[in-house]
C-alpha cells in the first residue's frame, strides 16, 4: 500500500512489515515526553541528577560557612543547617567534622560557632558571589531573578585568582547589584547605614539602597512591582497591615513583610530631596515635555551606555514623538532625534516635567 | 618608599572608595556627557527643533497608524516578492538559454575535439560547470532585483518604522524588532538576511535573528513550493479553483516559517541564550530620498555579487559530487542508487523518500537545484527514459512532464505537502552555513543553526506522515 524505491532490501521489506503508523506515533510520543522531562530548562531529572553528583565536601563547607556567616546573630544547631541547606544529615555532619578538624567552626553546647579563620573563608565566598552577582548584571543578559542562584555555584568554582581579575575587570566594586556591600581582598566590608522600609514613619523620606533578594519569593514578588535601588521614597501610610510610599510618580502598597526586605537610608539634606514631579519616564504623555534627571541605576553595563550615548542624558529635553499601534515601544523625541524605547527601558529613566 | 607607607596609601584609597560611594564612576561618567551635551548646545544650530510641523512626522504618523500601518507594510513586501518572483522569470530563462543551451553544447563540442574520455567530460560539463551554470541561472536574477529593491526601502528610511511597529510581536519571543527586516531580507536570500542582522546590534537578538533567519522561506524555495502545490495540492480541487488554493499553500508555508520563527526565537531566549547580553534601542532616522544609483551599485556590488560568488564557490564541489554519485559503481549498482536504497527507509517514516533526501544532502549549496536533482536521481531509479542521463540534473518546461516524473517516482499527495514543508524546514545551504560562520565567528553557534532546523523539519514530517496514514490514508 505503501510505495517505496527499493529494488533488493531486506531492511526496507522489514519496517514495511512491521510499521504500523500509530505505533511510530506513540513511540515518538514516549521518547520525546522523556526527553522532556529529562532536559527541560531547570527543572530536568537529568540536571537535578547532576547537581546531587556535583556535591563533594567543599561545597557543603562553604554553604556551611555562609550560613553561618549570615546568621551570626542567632543560635545554629546541626538540625537548623539541614533544614536551611537542603542536604542529607550524613553529608552535614560529616562536612561540619572535616570543618572542626580544619579549625573552622567550633561547637559552643550545641551550638555551632565560626572561629576567625572560619569567617575569613566565609566572608571570602561572601566576596565571590557578590562579585559574581555584579558581574552577571552588568556583563551577562541573565535575568535578574537567575543572578543568585548563578552565583551560588560559580562561588564554589571560583579561585582566589580569579576573584581577584573578576574584580578588577568589573573596575573593583564595593557594592552588588542589591546593593550589599562587597567584601575587599582584606576582608574589610562596609556598613550599610540602612533600616528596612517598614521601619519608616509617615512623611519619611528615604532612598532605596538594597534589596534583599532571599528569600526567593519576595524578592520576585518586589521584582513585579518594579521597584528599583536608588530611587527616592516617600512614606505615606505604615501600618500591621500595608506600607504605602509614593516613588517616583506612582504609589506602591506592600505588605509589611515585603516592605522589611527594601532597605532604605533616610535622606535628611534638602537639597538631595527630589521634587514631586520627578517621575519615570513611562508617565510622561503625548504632547507634554519634560527635562531628563538622570538614569536609575537599574540600567546598567552596555544598555546604560548606549542610551547615555543616544542622548539621555541629565537636563536634555524629551517629548513623546510616536506612539506605537501595539502601545509599545514608543518613540521619544530627544536631541533632534527620534528613538524608540521600550516600557522597561524607559521606566529606568527619570524625568522632570514642566 | 616603605611598604608600610603603600600599604596605609591603599588603605586609605579604599576607604575613601567607599565614603565616595558607587555611584561615582556612573556620576562622573553622566557629568561628562550633560557637560558635552551643552557644549553641543551653545555651538550647534538645531534645524530639528519643530519636528512636528516636518512632513517626517507626518509620514511616520501614517505608517505607524493603527489603521494604516500594517496594510501598507504588508503590501510593501506583498509587491516587492512579486516584482521579484516574476520579474525574475524573464531574465532567469534567457540566462539558462545562453549558458545551459549554449555554452554547454559548445564545452561539450570542444571537449569532444580535444578527445576528452566521457568520464572526463561528464566530471567537468555535467557535473561541475552545470551545478555553477545552474546557480548562476536561477539565483542572480531574483537577487538583482531583491536586493536594490530592499536597500531602496532601507535609504529611504521605511524600514526602520517597520521595526518600530512589529517590535511588540518579537518582544513577546525574546527577539528585537529589527528582526522584522532580517526576516524579510531572508524572503529574498538567507545569506543576505544573515548579513542584514548586522544592524541589531544587541548580541542576544542579534543571535537569534541568525539562527532563525532560515525560516524565512527564501527565493531558491518559492519556486519548490509554487511547483509542487500546482501539481499536488491544486489537483485535489477542482480546476478553477486551482491556482488560488495553491497559492494559498505557499502561503500558508511561507506563514508556517514565521510562525517556526517565533517559536525558536522564544525558546532560544529563554534556554541558550539567555546569558547574552541585551539592550534595545531603535533609531528611526530622518526619511531621506534614496541615492538610486548608489543603492543599485552597492547592492549588486557587495550584496548580490558575494552571496552569488559564495553559492557559486558552493555549487562547483557539490556538481561534481551529484555527477560523481551517479557514475561510480559499487558492484552494479551507482553510489546514487545506494544511498537511496538505504536512505528509503527512513524517508518512508516521514512521509518522503530516499531520492528527496539525497537530493537534499546533495544540494546543499543551493535550494535552486534541488528539484533538478530529485528529477534526475528519480529517472536514475525508475529508468524512465527523461532527461539527459545519469548525473546531469534537468528541468521540464511543462510542468505536465514534472507531475509525471515525479508520480512515477511514487509521489502522492502525503508526499508533496511533506517535501514542502521539508523545504522549508531543513538546513540552511552552505553560503547561508559559511555566511553564519562569518558573521558569528563561532563554531558552536554555526552547527546550531544548521542542525535545529532540520530536526524539527524531521519531527514535523514524521508527525504529519504518521496523522496522514492514521487518518487519510
Amino acid at each position: 500500500m505503501y510505495f517505496c524505491v527499493n529494488r533488493k532490501g531486506k531492511y526496507l521489506k522489514f519496517i514495511m512489515y512491521s510499521y504500523n503508523p500509530t505505533y511510530a506515533l506513540l513511540i515518538f510520543i514516549v521518547v520525546s515526553m522523556v526527553l522532556f522531562l529529562l532536559f527541560r530548562p531547570n527543572r530536568g531529572l537529568f540536571w537535578k541528577i547532576r547537581s546531587v553528583y556535583r556535591v563533594d565536601d567543599k561545597i557543603v563547607i562553604e554553604d556551611i560557612l555562609k550560613q553561618l556567616y549570615h546568621s551570626e546573630d542567632k543560635q545554629i544547631g546541626i538540625n537548623f543547617l539541614v533544614n536551611a541547606l537542603g542536604y542529607r544529615d550524613s553529608i552535614i555532619i560529616s562536612g561540619i567534622d572535616k570543618m572542626i578538624d580544619g579549625n573552622l567552626v567550633y561547637f559552643e553546647g550545641e551550638y555551632l560557632k565560626l572561629t576567625e579563620e572560619g569567617h575569613d573563608y566565609a566572608l571570602k565566598i561572601v566576596r565571590v558571589h557578590r562579585l559574581w552577582e555584579r558581574y552577571l548584571a552588568e556583563k551577562t543578559g541573565f535575568d535578574k531573578s537567575e543572578w543568585h542562584g548563578i552565583a551560588e555555584q560559580k562561588e564554589h568554582e571560583t579561585d582566589d585568582e580569579e576573584a581577584g581579575k573578576l574584580a578588577s575587570s568589573l573596575g573593583n566594586p564595593i557594592f552588588d547589584p542589591h546593593g550589599d556591600p562587597i567584601p575587599t581582598i582584606s576582608g574589610k566590608i562596609a556598613e550599610l547605614d540602612s533600616i528596612p522600609l517598614s521601619g519608616l514613619k509617615v512623611g519619611d523620606i528615604g532612598k532605596i539602597i538594597n534589596i534583599d533578594d532571599n528569600p526567593e519569593i519576595i524578592y520576585k514578588q518586589i521584582l513585579a512591582e518594579n521597584i528599583h535601588i536608588g530611587s527616592q521614597i516617600k512614606v505615606l501610610e505604615n501600618n500591621s497591615t500595608r506600607v504605602t510610599f509614593y516613588s517616583e510618580g506612582e504609589e506602591y502598597r506592600l505588605a509589611p513583610i515585603v516592605a522589611a526586605n527594601i532597605k532604605v537610608s533616610i535622606v535628611n539634606t534638602p537639597e538631595e530631596i527630589l521634587e514631586d514631579n520627578v517621575i519615570r519616564l513611562t508617565g510622561l504623555k503625548p504632547d507634554e515635555k519634560a527635562i531628563i534627571e538622570g538614569i536609575s541605576k537599574e540600567s546598567r553595563g552596555d544598555s546604560r551606555r548606549r542610551l547615555l550615548d543616544l542622548g539621555f542624558v541629565k537636563g536634555a529635553e524629551i517629548s513623546i514623538d510616536l506612539v506605537n499601534p501595539f502601545g509599545e515601544p514608543t518613540a521619544y523625541f530627544v536631541k533632534g532625534t527620534t528613538i524608540a524605547l521600550r516600557d522597561d527601558q524607559a521606566r529606568k529613566i527619570l524625568i522632570k516635567k514642566d | 618608599m616603605d611598604k608600610k607607607n603603600i600599604h596605609n596609601i591603599i588603605a586609605l584609597a579604599n576607604e575613601l572608595r567607599w565614603k565616595i560611594g558607587d555611584d561615582f564612576h556612573d556620576n562622573l561618567a553622566e557629568g561628562i556627557y550633560a557637560d558635552a551635551a551643552e557644549i553641543v548646545e551653545d555651538a550647534i544650530i538645531d534645524k530639528n527643533r519643530d519636528r512636528k510641523e516636518r512632513l517626517d512626522n507626518k509620514i511616520d504618523r501614517i505608517v505607524t497608524s493603527r489603521v494604516w500601518g500594517f496594510p501598507i507594510m504588508f503590501s510593501i513586501l506583498a509587491l516587492v516578492l512579486w516584482i521579484t518572483i516574476k520579474g525574475a522569470n524573464y531574465p532567469s530563462a534567457f540566462l539558462a538559454d545562453i549558458l545551459l543551451g549554449d555554452v554547454r553544447p559548445m564545452l561539450k563540442s570542444f571537449a569532444a575535439s580535444l578527445n576528452f574520455p566521457w568520464w572526463l567530460s561528464g566530471f567537468l560539463i555535467d557535473g561541475v560547470y552545470l551545478a555553477v551554470a545552474w546557480v548562476i541561472a536561477v539565483m542572480l536574477p531574483p537577487m538583482a532585483i531583491f536586493f536594490p529593491l530592499f536597500t531602496l526601502l532601507e535609504d529611504f528610511g521605511y524600514l526602520p518604522r517597520v521595526a518600530f511597529n512589529l517590535d511588540y510581536l518579537f518582544k513577546k519571543s525574546g527577539a528585537h524588532g529589527k528582526q522584522a527586516l532580517t526576516m524579510s531580507m531572508g524572503f529574498g536570500c538567507n545569506a543576505a538576511g544573515v548579513v542584514a542582522t548586522r544592524i541589531i546590534d544587541s548580541p542576544r537578538e542579534r543571535l537569534i535573528a541568525i539562527i532563525t533567519n532560515n525560516f524565512s522561506l527564501c527565493n531558491g524555495r518559492w519556486p519548490t513550493q509554487i511547483l509542487l502545490a500546482t501539481i499536488f495540492i491544486g489537483a485535489v480541487v477542482p480546476a478553477s479553483l486551482s491556482s488560488i488554493v495553491s497559492l494559498g499553500a505557499v502561503f500558508g508555508i511561507a506563514v508556517l516559517g514565521i510562525f517556526f520563527m517565533f517559536f525558536v526565537s522564544w525558546a532560544l531566549s529563554k534556554t541558550l541564550l539567555k546569558g547574552e547580553v541585551s539592550t534595545f534601542n531603535l533609531e528611526l532616522p530622518p526619511y531621506r530620498p534614496p541615492d538610486f544609483w548608489r543603492t543599485i551599485y552597492t547592492s549588486i556590488i557587495d550584496r548580490t555579487l558575494i552571496v552569488l560568488w559564495r553559492a557559486i564557490v558552493f555549487a562547483a564541489p557539490a556538481g561534481a559530487v551529484i555527477w560523481l554519485i551517479s557514475n561510480l559503481y559499487i558492484g552494479e549498482q551507482s553510489i546514487a542508487a545506494w544511498m537511496i536504497h538505504y536512505l528509503d527507509g527512513f524517508g518512508f517514516l516521514i512521509g518522503l523518500n530516499g531520492v528527496i533526501l539525497l537530493a537534499y544532502i546533495v544540494a546543499i549549496p543551493a535550494n535552486e537545484i534541488v528539484i533538478p536533482t530529485i528529477l534526475m536521481l528519480t529517472v536514475l531509479v525508475t529508468g524512465l527514459n527523461v532527461g539527459e542521463g545519469a548525473g546531469v540534473m534537468f528541468e521540464l518546461d511543462s510542468v505536465n512532464d514534472t507531475a509525471s516524473v515525479l508520480k512515477a517516482g511514487g509521489w502522492t499527495l502525503l508526499t508533496a505537502i511533506n517535501v514542502m514543508l521539508f523545504s522549508l524546514l531543513h538546513n540552511p545551504c552552505s553560503t547561508t552555513i559559511y555566511t553564519i560562520y562569518k558573521e558569528t565567528k563561532s563554531m558552536k553557534w554555526t552547527v546550531l543553526a544548521s542542525i535545529l532546523p532540520v530536526i524539527i523539519g524531521f519531527v514535523v514530517t514524521f508527525v504529519v506522515a504518521q496523522l496522514w496514514r492514521i487518518f487519510v490514508n
